[in-house]
């Protein structure tokens, strides 16, 4: 279906025509959350996922997802966790302990344990030991060198398998959850003290085993265990006895994470139930405290496999492939609308492509590329409606990638002959030729050695060159004409660090070149000469407009914005357009308007009933359109046309695996 | 009367009897009799018809003289043949092994690396079991075809592998032995956590179901989300629609 908007001879610019692609059905979008960790050191939270991918999002800047670590086919991530500061391992069912360079944005290396899969670490309290629970029913102890770890001893050995650890605050006790039991370790023995018995099922007799889920340490001796018949059970580690039982589900409690302070916990269930628990007195001026139950949160459909507890924040992670951060308001300092609930669905980096002249979109996904030519319309109407397509969309080609990586990034050419994309250790382009409405595609082989893995890939405008901005910290210019290509220039990383760049954009013109690092500086590339410049073309633009919005503020709504916005992208013959969007809105800006102060309104409403009326009460430069919810992508096409591609929630519900059957009143 | 020659069946001889009513002649009937009453073996028949002519003529004569000697002889013969086609039947089927056995030599030698690089290996593994992991590229030698970067990875000395063998095409020998068991390792794995998931005894239901519970309470009930269920009756479906295309090519002939 396709939508038309303003003409785009008002002042509104809110953009013409633009056509609604509908995405059918595909493994689309990211994969299931596996585990989550958060740094409390640098604010930022490690999340993996059940294809392999590692994400990093930093909290404090609007949670924008900074850093990703493609997934491989052999790689499922069982345990996540940070050590050391600023050093991330994870370890999986192939019983290897990874641990990932966060500036290179590689993998260090793959320890083997030699215990079989792994089904869960914890790094210990004073940073410098890492303790692994295997499939064989071994807990391993490794110490953590400046570069590497190293296998240390191995602990008592138990009888089925270790799925979940925690240490003791002091370094001193360990717990370990099993099947059908949890035993606590002393480390400096490495014998096991205590063996718990779990029951099977809340005060009853059950065939299925009980499965401890997740177990949680606490400096006065008490162990908290979540186990798979839905309870949460308090356990005394000095006589080894049951202390309270809570049943709150009945469905599997898979994750526990306990605060930095030991007064409140959460859990999270197998039906999407988020559970806070926090230590409160008895009676309102007695001294003795107990765990309380206070409040469930019901954000998630399938089950919550991952949770953490952060100074402010609840966050929890599951097989619905959201990512929920739930501030808690007695914890937060400012209400301000940062202490709002924040869902991200989407990934933040650029998974769709566009090629201008030809119509085409090419999809991302895990395994392979799609490319679809969008369908047209002959129609028009007024604003706001929404036209009958003429021709549907057409799906040109499906291309697979070899070998077991997840692909990276992937681009198409404005002039769409031209689709490159990247795995983790291969760079692949392809020339495609376009023939009365057939398709062919030719592989160019023998890429260069420099080019192996590229963290962003980007034509320019004219489609004859194309940035690539490798993993190695080099961004490469390579001139491509007719079948072959040249590589022109590299730019080598500045000040000799290796700094992964994982932004790009380029001017229309083809003269500049933005490329942003790790490290959040941005670099402006002269193409034309080569050179080097910071800041200069973006300062010189916008310093005039950029001094007004800093006296005049931005209004307060759009600094309330909690989404990242995930592209920006510009229009050719209107330098004063800048089109932003994020998963919710999308937005022009038109510099040539006066800015908003803080008593307009700043969400247009849609459609107007009188334009002239609207136009002088509430021009200002923010053209804001909510129409599109889910968004996943949007890109100007040509003068009068855009494309959005919406991903509607639904769909995705749809390919995930069962959920837990609720019985509801009436059905 | 008792008759010292035991005739043939009386059967055929009662019903020459009715059909004939009357006088047959004892010689006729005897012809008859003994022609309607022989056996359906041909080896019994000969000696019989043999013996019928015979009989005409000579009634009591004693039956042929078979030596001792040449029954001993027909004997040995017999054995000769049976034994003569056991040892070419043995020595076929020799050589039916033989030539499979070669054949899978040969296809065997066709999968396996090349003799060069085979010498290569076990000469690197002498050197270099010993020496620290410089840069180390490991490929599995399922996937030798792929010569790609994998990064840095360093192992333990401790498992048996070979480190870099040239320097172009590097790539690193696993046992598949290991391999095969930490698959089936992660396998194990892997279906454990789907059983106790997804696995009997746990409450799940389909994702349809579960986004059609809101239709099911809203006030004016609407129906569920995947109303529609495509797969049933798959089977049938394509056998229809095989039917059909045949059904269809067979009308076009007939029309022509």
């Amino acid at each position: 279906r396709s939508t038309s908007g303003a003409k785009p001879e008002s002042a509104r610019a809110r953009g013409a025509r633009s056509e609604r692609g509908e995405r059918r059905e595909g493994e689309r979008g990211a994969a299931a959350i596996r585990c989550v960790a958060y740094n409390n050191q640098s604010n930022r939270l490690a999340v993996s996922r059940t294809d392999g991918t590692v994400e990093i999002y930093n909290l404090s800047a609007n949670y924008f997802q900074e850093k990703f670590f493609p997934g491989h086919e052999s790689r499922a991530t069982e345990a996540l966790c940070w050590a050391e500061g600023q050093r991330l391992f994870s370890a999986g069912l192939n019983g290897e302990i990874i641990e990932y360079d966060l500036q290179a944005l590689n993998i260090k290396y793959a320890m083997d344990a030699f215990g079989g899969p792994i089904w869960s670490m914890a790094a210990s309290p004073s940073d410098s030991q890492l303790l692994v629970g295997c499939e064989d029913g071994s807990v391993k102890l490794f110490q953590i060198t400046p570069d590497k770890i190293q296998f240390e001893r191995n602990f008592d050995r138990q009888k089925s398998r270790i799925l979940s650890l925690s240490w003791h605050p002091s370094g001193t006790h360990i717990a370990a959850g099993s099947i059908d039991y949890i035993s606590v370790f002393d480390v400096k023995s490495g014998s096991a003290v205590h063996k718990m018995i779990v029951d099977r099922q809340y005060m009853g007799v059950s065939k299925r085993k009980c499965i401890v889920w997740g177990v949680a340490f606490l400096s006065d001796g008490t162990v908290i265990s979540v186990d798979s018949a839905g309870k949460v059970q308090f356990w005394d580690s000095a006589t080894g006895t049951l202390v309270k039982s809570h049943l709150i589900a009945n469905a599997d409690v898979q994750s526990i994470a306990v605060a930095n302070q030991e007064d409140s916990f959460v859990v999270g269930t197998a039906e999407g139930t988020v559970f806070h628990f926090q230590l409160v007195p008895v009676t309102s001026n007695s001294s003795e405290k107990q765990w309380v139950r206070t409040k469930p949160f019901q954000h998630h459909t399938h089950d919550v496999r991952t949770v953490a507890h952060s100074p402010t924040s609840l966050i929890s992670g599951g097989t619905d492939t959201h990512l929920v951060i739930r501030p808690l308001m007695e914890k937060v300092e400012v209400k301000n609308y940062d202490a709002a609930l924040r869902k991200i669905t989407f990934p933040h980096r650029r998974l769709i492509s566009c090629s201008r002249k030809r119509h085409l979109l090419l999809f991302q996904f895990a395994h392979h590329l799609e490319l679809w030519r969008l369908g047209s319309t002959v129609a028009t109407g007024k604003n706001g409606d929404t036209l009958p397509l003429s021709k549907n969309a057409d799906h040109l080609l499906y291309l697979k990638t070899k070998g077991p990586e997840n692909i990276i990034c992937s681009c198409i050419s404005p002039c769409g002959s031209w689709i490159a994309y990247s795995t983790a250790s291969r760079f692949f382009l392809y020339r495609l030729n376009y023939e009365h409405d057939n398709i062919n595609l030719k592989r160019v082989s023998k890429m260069p050695a420099f080019l192996r893995s590229a963290l962003q890939i980007l034509f320019s405008e004219d489609s004859t060159k194309l940035f690539v901005a490798s993993n190695q910290g080099a961004l490469h210019i390579v001139q491509l004409s007719g079948g072959s290509f040249k590589h022109l220039h590299a730019f080598q990383p500045q000040s000799g660090t290796v700094e992964a760049m994982c932004l790009l954009a380029v001017s229309p013109d083809g003269n500049w070149l933005a490329a942003s690092g790790t490290s959040a500086g941005v670099h402006v590339y002269n193409v034309k000469q080569l050179k080097v410049f910071e800041y200069s073309i973006p300062d010189k633009h916008y310093t005039d407009w950029s001094r007004t919005v800093q006296k005049h503020g931005f209004h307060h709504l759009w600094l309330q914005r909690d989404t990242p916005i995930t592209h920006i992208s510009f229009h050719p013959k209107r330098p004063m357009h800048i089109l932003l969007h994020d998963a919710y809105m999308f937005c022009i800006i038109d510099k040539s308007l006066p800015l908003p102060n803080d008593k307009t309104l700043l969400y247009n409403p849609f459609p107007p009933t009188n334009e002239s009326d609207v136009q002088r009460r509430t021009a200002h430069a923010f053209k804001i359109s909510k129409i599109y919810k889910p968004l996943l992508f949007m890109d100007l096409l040509d003068e009068r046309t855009l494309v959005a591609v919406e991903r509607p929630l639904d769909d995705i519900i749809a390919q995930l695996p069962p959920p837990i059957k609720k019985k509801k009143f009436g059905t | 009367m008792v008759q010292l020659r035991p005739r043939a069946s009386r059967a055929p001889v009662s019903a020459e009897a009715m059909v004939d009513e009357g006088q047959p002649a004892s010689e006729e009937e005897a012809e008859h009799g003994l022609l309607l009453g022989q056996p359906s073996s041909g080896a019994a028949a000969e000696p019989l018809e043999e013996d019928e002519e015979g009989d005409e003529e000579f009634d009591n004569e004693a039956p042929e003289e078979l030596t001792f000697a040449s029954a001993q002889a027909e004997a040995r013969e017999e054995e000769r043949r049976v034994r003569e086609t056991v040892r070419r039947d043995k020595t076929l089927l020799k050589e039916k092994r033989k030539r499979r056995e070669e054949l899978f030599i040969e296809q065997k030698k066709r999968k396996l690396l090349p003799d060069t690089v085979l010498e290569k290996l076990t000469t690197a593994s002498q050197t270099n079991i010993k020496k620290s992991p410089g840069k180390v590229k490991e490929v599995n030698l399922q996937k030798k075809n792929e010569d790609c970067e994998k990064g840095n990875d360093s192992k333990k000395v401790k498992v048996q592998k070979v480190q870099s063998v040239s320097q172009n095409k590097s790539y690193l020998a696993v046992r598949l032995k290991d391999q095969d068991l930490r698959e089936a390792r992660q396998q194990a794995a892997q279906a454990f956590i789907h059983n106790s998931l997804y696995g009997p005894g746990t409450n799940r239901t389909t994702v349809n179901k579960f986004l059609s519970l809101a239709n099911k309470r809203l006030p004016v009930k609407r129906a569920a989300v995947q109303f529609l269920n495509n797969a049933w009756g798959i089977q049938k479906k394509q056998n229809a629609k095989r039917f059909k295309r045949r059904w269809m090519v067979r009308k076009m002939k007939t029309k022509k």
